[in-house]
This record gives structure tokens, C-alpha cells and sequence, in this order.
């Protein structure tokens, strides 16, 4: 079973020795219990990370605002940072690789293995629960979360409360790390994709009006962009809040600058950002589902991405972030892809 | 004025609103709510509170401001701008909590002023809000009391709703209210004196379950003062992703763009439209020139907790955060201001 | 019903001339509405300027409120909204609703010496208050105009500030030599510290640049000018212009309500965030 002990012995040193500006990792967050991302600069801190099953977030995401900072420093600080991951955020960490937005050298990368379970599903908790309010979580010896609660301590086996994009996980230890923690064990999956289903059941009318019913909610706060790492243009092309503009760039090249949407959140536009976002990842998904658990108002993201997960391993066989070396998809072709959309 | 209400008859006072829309909170199928307009089913009261305020019925994410058209008479081109007010219609929002309430009321201080905001006045004043008074706290995070709020203050309300187990304390505290009730008629009953004592002893009670606290949130208001340029901000916004959630769900948030939104090109036609706006995006206070004042997450966080908690208090001797706990429980990465602000009290003494 | 302040006049423009040519284009814009009225304001105010389709932009008055036939506004071509303006023809019709802010305390300053110190662009702004006072030259001390641009093309009001110098002391100033110029070289700080205004009975305006500002606030402070006595209007990005959307908020204030115009004393107290 992966331990954080295990790693902390190695966080200390790579403070310690300077080999690393910072950390980051999991540690307790507000209300006591479920896990917040932080950022740990000295040895003496490093007893504050965690590892249980409330480790949802991906943590690759601050590698995007650790190149940013890099890129603002007149003589930017050179060594890597630390980083534990699970499976599916070293596959992140791969893709970002593939895409050369950041080196090897960059990160040092401390990976936990989520082994047979993985991470816990705060609604279907709340759920299981029901009136109970749950104080810690911790992964049992025989496939049962443990939980302890103001009314005592309760066991559900992990299939139960694992999220969604769990039961149909690909990479349960990660694939890229320099020290490990947890046997590389993989769940089982009797069918990926399978939360497709449903929803490829549906008739092209039905799954319009699915659609615009979700996405008619969507307040346009951008979380669901702000959450994933792969999201890291300074300059969204469909609705951008950070002009990437310097005191030389010209009048005319601001004044032409197209607005691909408004920012009203009506139907038309909500449909085109989430759209195009989707197309955008499509091949660079890697299904962290931080999208989904992100947006307040629980707009069903991880279905979009999943499908163009689904068109990329069927059109093309490939599966994003999974070997390094690989050029990204959409930047490469292969003589026998498939032409028969082209009319 | 103050009535009984049971609550097997709040449907039958719903159906006496015909002129009004009425919104009441609806459960989604992740058992989380929102205000919809009802379709007299599903009408009760029993919900924690909403993740969107009722903030975007009185001041929604898009609002047009006026239209504007060129218009081709041979050779003439003759360019016409009109306003658009909100549609006249009389709207009821029940199941208000006190603190998104209060939001409302600070936010009509806002709207005011010195200059009135017509879209926001002609929404606010056809707007009746029906308040349920907590009787338990309805989200972990919830920190009224430390605001100088209360989960049963009256602030921003026209009725007041006081559960009682299984009918609800009715107090009307305007004339909004009182129209209201009186549109209810025989639906209400007088209360009596044991009525008002149990209302009074359920508030009395919900205040003590109030769990999470802000201490000494006047003193935070001038160490703020202090701390502008201290190392705190940019620790405290390593994790910051700069999504807008914390702003957009916050009910007294209230910053917003303008802008133009064509339908058509040549012939010239479209609307000036006002949309939410957050001074959490990088580009929110960017000039043209590309010159940023707050360039980095750390001013950006600063901002947000200084205005909050200090900017306001300067202007209106109020602290524009209510406490209702929101962006605490929403932020994807656990930023929790009642511990940002702890910090800063540490730091500051 | 009250008037709604989100809704634009209907302007057209009467003339434009071009001060700046090339990638820093100025041009300044004479406008009349075009219902005949006339906009009441105090100097140092400002107006939202709305090209229809494209946006609106918070631009200084820079005539003079005494001057009853036009509004006058000097534009730098910088974004949208701006080089949308740039594109339009004497007749088009343009959207101003305003007065903003609050204007320079002009009445404070009877008797007093006034000394006008622009940098670039920024000379529009001042130049309201310039005129006014040169129009009641008898109810203020000695007047006093420092300005300095990059180079000598960039120089707005070229010739009125030549025709200037036969009724009051002007000094102009640009960054780097050139063939033909007789006036000081260097930036407009120097300048103030190279002219050494007295600070007795005086009141300075400045306007131009954040780092121009900085720098000669500091000259200023340097020849014991008094923290009141110092004068500037701080620029920020602006939508609503009534102190709603929050975008120009610097501490409890909002600039295009509370502002622009700011004396060093107070402004010095805000959080330096702008």
C-alpha cells in the first residue's frame, strides 16, 4: 500500500540537500480532514503531507504556474520542483513532456500508487453518509475505504465511492516517477468508456437537448479551464481573460483581434467554449476529472472529453500520456490513418 | 405584521401569486440547488441554500443595456440607440437565507448612491424576498455571526420565515411583504403568544449552532492596512488556479464588463450588454497599454480580501462579506479565507 | 424617471486634426451633440466615448467648460476602441455620456501660480485647465507650461503651445537630440529640475505616464513643493464610469468616481496599486 512516509523521508532530503525549490504536494486543508494542494519549501514542513483517498486534485496543474513564474524572473532559478502524483496526473506530466512544454529536468517527480482503489467522490460520500459528517478517510487492507465519522467509524467497499472516472482508470501507479510509493497493481476495467454508454444511446435529438439543458447552466466562471494542467495558452483562443499584450504589441493587432464568443453566458456561446475546449484536448485528456469535480454548477464535462478520448484510441489507436517519446497526436500523422471522412 | 403559516398551506399561497413569477430553490439530480421558476409541484422549503444567489435574479450574469442600428434610407444612414430596461414583471424569490439577503441589501448601497443603476432598481423593486431564518447552519463553512450577520437578520428581506417544525413564524418587514400577505388571505392564521416565544427560541438556538468563527473581524479591517505589502499574499495564492468561482458565487460580489455584442455587422446592429465580471481573471485591470496594476495572483487575492474586508468598511462601515461560507466550500483548491484572514491577524499583531 | 447614466448622447464630429502621425497616432476630435445641448463640467473631467459595435473608453475633456461651441478630446490610438475612433470621418456619429470624476480644484488656486507639467499624451488632460486659466489670466498668479514628449513628432498641441509662449513661460522638452531643436534635451523631470519652479504660492499639475509621474513627483518633493501642493490624474481601466464595476478600484475609492484628480497628499495614502 503506498504510505506518504515513504516519501517524506525523500522530500526531506531533496529540501534539505537544495536539489528542489519546493514541494508540491497534499497537505490538510481547512476543515481539517479532506486534502488541499501546498507548497512545502523547507525540511521541516514536509511532516504536513498527506496521502488517503481525499487527494483529488491534480497537482500538475501548478507546473504551468511554476513555467509562468520562470518566465517573468530576470535569472530564473534553474532547479526542478518536486511533485507527487498519482497515476493519472504523471500521465499530465507526459503529455506536457510530449508537447515540450516543459523539460524532464524540470520536475522531480515522487509518485503514490492508488494500487486497486483511488479517490473518493465527495457527492456519492455525502450520500452514503447521509446525515454523518466524516472527520478522515483512510484506504483499508482489503479494498474498503475506512471512514471515521462523528458517529463512528464506517466501512464501504471502494467501488462504491470511488469517482466515476476511477472505475474506468487506465493508470492506477504512475507511469513516469523518479522514487515510488505502492505496488504497481491495476484495477481491473471490464469496460472503458463505459460511462459512455448511456449517453451514445441517446438519439443525436435526445443529446442535443441534454446538452443545452447543462449547458444553459454554465456561469462561464472558467474553473473547469483553470483546473487542467493541458489548458495552459496564456491566450484562450475562444474567450480569453488574460490579454498576452506588451507595451510594443500595435493598435491595429489589438483592434483586430477576433472575439470567437461573447461573454454573455447564453446557449450559443456556452456551446462553443465547451466545444471547442473539448476539440482542443482532444488526444491531451487524460481524464483527471478535475473539470467535472471544478464546476459548481455539475455540468457533466468528463463526458465531452471522454468521447474524444474514445474517437482518439479508435481513429488512431493512441492513448495520451503514456510514453514520453510519443510526438503529440494532433502534431503528427502516420501514413495508414484513417481517411474515410474525408469526402 | 406577523401570521402563522403551516406548511402544508404554502402551496395554497403560492397559488394566490398569480401576477408574480415565482422562484424557489430546486434540487438537481446531484442534490445540489438552484432558484428556478416553479411549476407548483415540487414547492417546500426544506433545502440547505443554493449554490448560485439568489443575486443572479437581481443582477443576472448578462443584462442588456441598450440597442443600437444603423439604419439605410438610400443614401441616408441614420444610427439609433435605445435603452432596454428589465421587462416589467412582479417576481417572488422564497427560501432566501438571511446572509444572501443581506448581500442584497449591501448590494443596494452599491447601486446607489451617488448614481443609480436603473437595471439593477427595476429588478430590486419589483423583487419581493421571502427569507428562511436557519436552523441550522446550512453550509460547513457558514460564518455570519463573525460579519456582524445572524442566521435570522432581517436585512434586505421583505417576509421572514421562522420554521416551527411543521408550520413556519410568518414577519412581514416591509410593504412588499405585507402586499404579499395580504394576496394569501385566509391562508394565514393569527399567532399565538407560545408561537412567538418558540420563533424566538428557534433563533436563539440557531445562532449557537453556528460552527465556524472569524475572530476580531474589525481588528482584520485595519491590520489589512498594514499588510499590503506583506509576503503573506503571495503564500497564501501559490494554489490559486484564477478561476471565478470564489466571485461569481459570492453573493455581494457585484463587478462587471461592458460590452458590445454585434448581430450583424453592416447593416450595423447589436446590444450593449453588461456580464459578471471577476477581479480574479488576469485581465480584469489590464490597460490597453498592457501595463497590469495587479499583475500577479498574489494583488489579485489581496484585492479581493482587502475589498472585502477593509475597502468596504472604509466606504460603508460594513463588511461586504456576508458569510455564507460559499467560496470556502467551492474553491477547487481549498482556499479558505477565515484561515487567510487568521493568518493575517497573526501576522499583522 | 431619472436620467440613465449608462446611456450615451448622440455626438457628431465637427473637426478632426491630426497631432501625432505613425504607430503613436494622436488625433484630437472637436464633437457637438447632436440634439444641440451642451455638456456642464469642471475641468479634469472625463467623458465615455462610445464607438457603436466596438466598445466604449473613458477619455479626458480637454477644452476648455468655458468654451461652448465643442467638446474637444485628444485620442492616443492604443486598442479597439480607440483605433475604431481613429477610423472615423468629420460628420460620423459618435455616443458621450459624462461628465466623470472630479475635476481639478480651480477655484482653490485663485491667486496662486499654477505650473502645467505633461508628458506625451498626457498633456490633454491638463490642457483644460490651462485654457481656463489663461482665459481669467487676472484671477490666477504666474502660469507656467513644462512639457516634453519622445520626439518632437510626438509633441500634441505643437503649435498652440507656440503660440502660447507670447502669454505665458513654456518650456519644451524632448528625450533624445535632434537636427533643429533648440529647446532642452532629456526627460521632463530633468526639465523641472533644470527650470526650478519656486514652490511659493504654487500649485503643480502633473500628467503623463505612470513612470513620468513618479519621477516628477519626486522632482517636485525634491525643490520642497508640499505634498498638497502637487496635483496629477491617475489613469485606470474603466467600463462603467459611476463607480459600479469595480474594475478602477483602488482602495475605497474608485477612480473614475472619487478620481482621477488626486493631490500627492492624498493620493499617497491609497494603495500604490494603479
Amino acid at each position: 500500500m503506498a504510505k506518504i512516509e515513504d516519501l517524506k523521508e525523500e522530500a526531506k532530503k531533496l529540501l534539505r540537500e537544495g536539489k528542489v525549490k519546493y514541494i508540491i504536494g497534499y497537505g490538510v486543508g481547512g476543515n481539517g480532514w479532506t486534502a488541499v494542494p501546498v507548497f512545502i519549501k523547507k525540511p521541516e514542513d514536509v511532516d504536513g503531507l498527506i496521502w488517503d483517498p481525499t487527494c483529488v486534485h491534480n497537482l500538475a496543474r501548478f507546473l504551468v504556474d511554476e513555467k509562468r513564474r520562470k518566465a517573468k524572473e530576470k535569472q530564473p532559478d534553474a532547479r526542478p520542483v518536486g511533485i507527487i502524483v498519482k497515476g493519472c496526473d504523471s500521465r499530465a506530466i507526459v503529455v506536457l513532456l510530449q508537447e515540450k512544454f516543459i523539460d524532464r529536468k524540470d520536475v522531480y517527480i515522487l509518485g503514490v500508487s492508488c494500487e486497486k482503489a483511488g479517490v473518493v467522490d465527495d457527492k456519492k460520500l455525502a450520500k452514503k453518509l447521509k446525515e454523518k459528517k466524516p472527520k478522515k478517510i483512510e484506504l483499508g487492507d482489503n479494498g474498503q475505504f475506512i471512514i471515521d465519522t462523528d458517529g463512528g467509524k464506517v466501512e464501504v467497499p471502494v467501488e462504491e465511492l470511488l469517482a466515476e472516472r476511477c472505475l474506468e482508470c487506465k493508470a492506477n501507479f504512475p507511469v513516469i516517477y523518479d522514487v515510488l510509493s505502492g505496488d504497481k497493481t491495476k484495477r481491473a476495467v471490464d469496460k472503458p468508456f463505459g460511462s459512455l454508454e448511456k449517453i451514445e444511446a441517446l438519439s443525436s435529438e435526445e443529446r442535443w437537448n441534454f446538452w443545452r439543458a447543462e449547458l444553459e447552466k454554465c456561469i462561464r466562471c472558467y474553473a473547469c479551464r483553470s483546473v487542467c494542467p493541458m489548458c495552459y495558452c496564456d491566450e484562450c483562443v475562444v474567450d480569453s481573460i488574460n490579454m498576452a499584450v506588451a507595451a510594443d504589441t500595435s493598435a491595429e493587432e489589438k483592434a483586430q483581434k477576433i472575439k470567437w464568443i461573447q461573454r454573455s453566458s447564453e446557449s450559443s456561446e456556452n456551446f462553443v467554449y465547451h466545444l471547442v475546449r473539448a476539440i482542443h484536448l482532444g488526444g491531451r485528456c487524460i481524464d483527471c476529472g478535475e473539470c467535472e469535480r471544478a464546476c459548481p454548477l455539475d455540468i457533466p464535462l468528463r463526458f465531452l472529453n471522454k468521447k474524444l478520448e474514445k474517437e482518439a484510441k479508435d481513429l488512431f489507436g493512441y492513448e495520451a500520456g503514456f510514453d514520453s517519446s510519443l510526438p503529440a497526436l494532433i502534431s503528427c500523422f502516420k501514413d495508414d490513418d484513417p481517411e474515410d471522412f474525408i469526402r | 405584521m406577523e401570521k402563522i403559516l403551516s406548511k402544508k398551506a404554502l402551496p395554497q399561497w403560492v397559488k394566490t401569486l398569480t401576477s408574480y413569477k415565482v422562484y424557489f430553490p430546486k434540487k438537481d439530480k446531484d442534490e445540489r440547488w438552484n432558484y428556478a421558476e416553479i411549476d407548483h409541484e415540487d414547492i417546500n422549503l426544506a433545502f440547505l441554500n443554493t449554490t448560485l444567489p439568489p443575486k443572479k435574479l437581481l443582477f443576472p450574469q448578462k443584462e442588456l443595456f441598450l440597442e443600437f442600428a444603423k439604419t439605410a434610407d438610400g443614401d441616408q444612414e441614420t444610427l439609433e440607440v435605445k435603452e432596454i430596461l428589465p421587462d416589467e414583471q412582479p417576481v417572488v424569490i422564497f427560501g432566501v437565507r438571511p446572509c444572501d439577503a443581506r448581500a442584497a441589501w449591501l448590494l443596494d448601497k452599491v447601486f446607489a448612491g451617488e448614481f443609480t443603476d436603473p437595471y439593477y432598481w427595476k429588478r430590486r423593486n419589483q423583487t419581493t424576498l421571502v427569507g428562511l431564518a436557519c436552523d441550522t447552519p446550512p453550509w460547513e463553512n457558514c460564518f455570519c455571526l463573525s460579519v456582524e450577520g445572524s442566521p435570522c437578520s432581517e436585512e434586505g428581506l421583505d417576509i421572514l420565515l421562522t420554521d416551527l417544525g411543521d408550520k413556519y413564524f410568518v414577519k412581514s418587514l416591509t410593504e412588499k411583504g405585507a402586499t404579499l400577505i395580504r394576496a394569501g388571505k385566509k391562508v394565514f392564521q393569527n399567532p399565538k403568544p407560545e408561537d412567538q416565544k418558540r420563533a424566538q427560541a428557534v433563533q436563539a438556538e440557531s445562532v449557537k449552532k453556528i460552527k465556524r468563527q472569524l475572530k476580531d473581524a474589525r481588528a482584520i479591517s485595519s491590520t489589512l492596512k498594514r499588510m499590503f505589502d506583506s509576503p503573506l499574499w503571495d503564500e497564501e495564492s501559490m494554489s490559486c488556479i484564477r478561476c471565478g468561482i470564489c466571485t461569481y458565487l459570492c453573493p455581494s460580489c457585484h463587478c462587471f464588463d461592458i460590452n458590445d455584442e454585434l448581430e450583424s455587422a453592416s447593416p450595423l446592429k447589436g446590444n450593449r450588454v453588461r456580464t459578471w465580471d471577476t477581479c480574479q481573471f488576469p485581465d480584469f485591470t489590464m490597460h490597453s497599454s498592457g501595463h497590469n496594476p495587479r499583475p500577479e495572483k498574489a494583488s489579485r487575492l489581496r484585492q479581493r480580501l482587502c475589498h472585502k474586508f477593509q475597502y468596504f468598511v472604509e466606504t460603508y462601515d460594513k463588511f461586504q462579506c456576508v458569510g455564507c461560507g460559499r467560496c470556502i466550500s467551492l474553491c477547487p483548491v481549498g482556499i479558505d479565507i477565515i484561515k487567510v484572514l487568521e493568518k493575517v491577524n497573526q501576522h499583522g499583531t | 424617471m431619472e436620467h440613465n447614466l449608462y446611456l450615451p448622447k448622440l455626438a457628431e464630429i465637427t473637426g478632426i486634426k491630426e497631432e501625432v502621425a505613425g504607430a503613436r497616432a494622436i488625433k484630437t476630435f472637436r464633437t457637438a451633440f447632436t440634439n444641440g445641448t451642451r455638456l456642464e463640467y469642471r475641468c479634469g473631467q472625463c467623458a465615455m466615448l462610445s464607438v457603436f459595435g466596438k466598445g466604449e473608453a473613458m477619455i479626458s475633456i480637454s477644452s476648455s467648460p468655458l468654451v461652448k461651441d465643442y467638446l474637444q478630446f485628444s485620442i492616443l490610438k492604443m486598442g479597439r476602441v480607440t483605433t475604431a475612433l481613429h477610423e472615423l470621418e468629420v460628420g460620423d456619429i459618435i455616443g458621450i455620456r459624462g461628465p466623470y470624476g472630479n475635476g481639478f480644484p480651480i477655484e482653490n488656486w485663485k491667486g496662486k501660480n499654477i505650473i502645467f507639467i505633461g508628458g506625451g499624451i498626457g498633456l490633454a488632460p491638463i490642457w483644460s485647465v490651462l485654457q481656463t486659466t489663461l482665459l481669467q489670466k487676472n484671477e490666477y498668479g504666474e502660469l507656467t507650461l513644462i512639457y516634453g514628449a519622445r520626439t518632437s513628432n510626438d509633441l500634441v498641441f505643437r503649435q498652440e503651445c507656440e503660440d502660447l509662449k507670447r502669454k505665458m513661460s513654456v518650456f519644451l522638452s524632448i528625450d533624445v537630440a535632434e537636427p533643429g531643436w533648440n529647446e532642452f534635451v532629456g526627460f521632463v523631470p530633468q526639465n523641472v529640475l533644470d527650470k526650478k519652479p519656486s514652490p511659493s504660492n504654487t500649485v503643480a499639475i502633473t500628467c503623463g505616464p505612470p513612470i513620468m509621474i513618479k519621477f516628477v513627483i519626486k522632482a517636485l518633493k525634491d525643490l520642497h513643493f508640499e505634498d498638497g501642493q502637487i496635483y496629477t490624474t491617475v489613469e485606470n481601466k474603466m467600463k462603467c464610469g459611476i463607480g459600479k464595476c469595480g474594475r478602477c478600484n483602488i482602495g475605497p475609492h474608485y477612480v473614475c468616481k472619487d478620481g482621477p484628480v488626486y493631490s500627492w497628499a492624498e493620493l499617497k495614502n491609497l494603495p500604490q496599486e494603479y
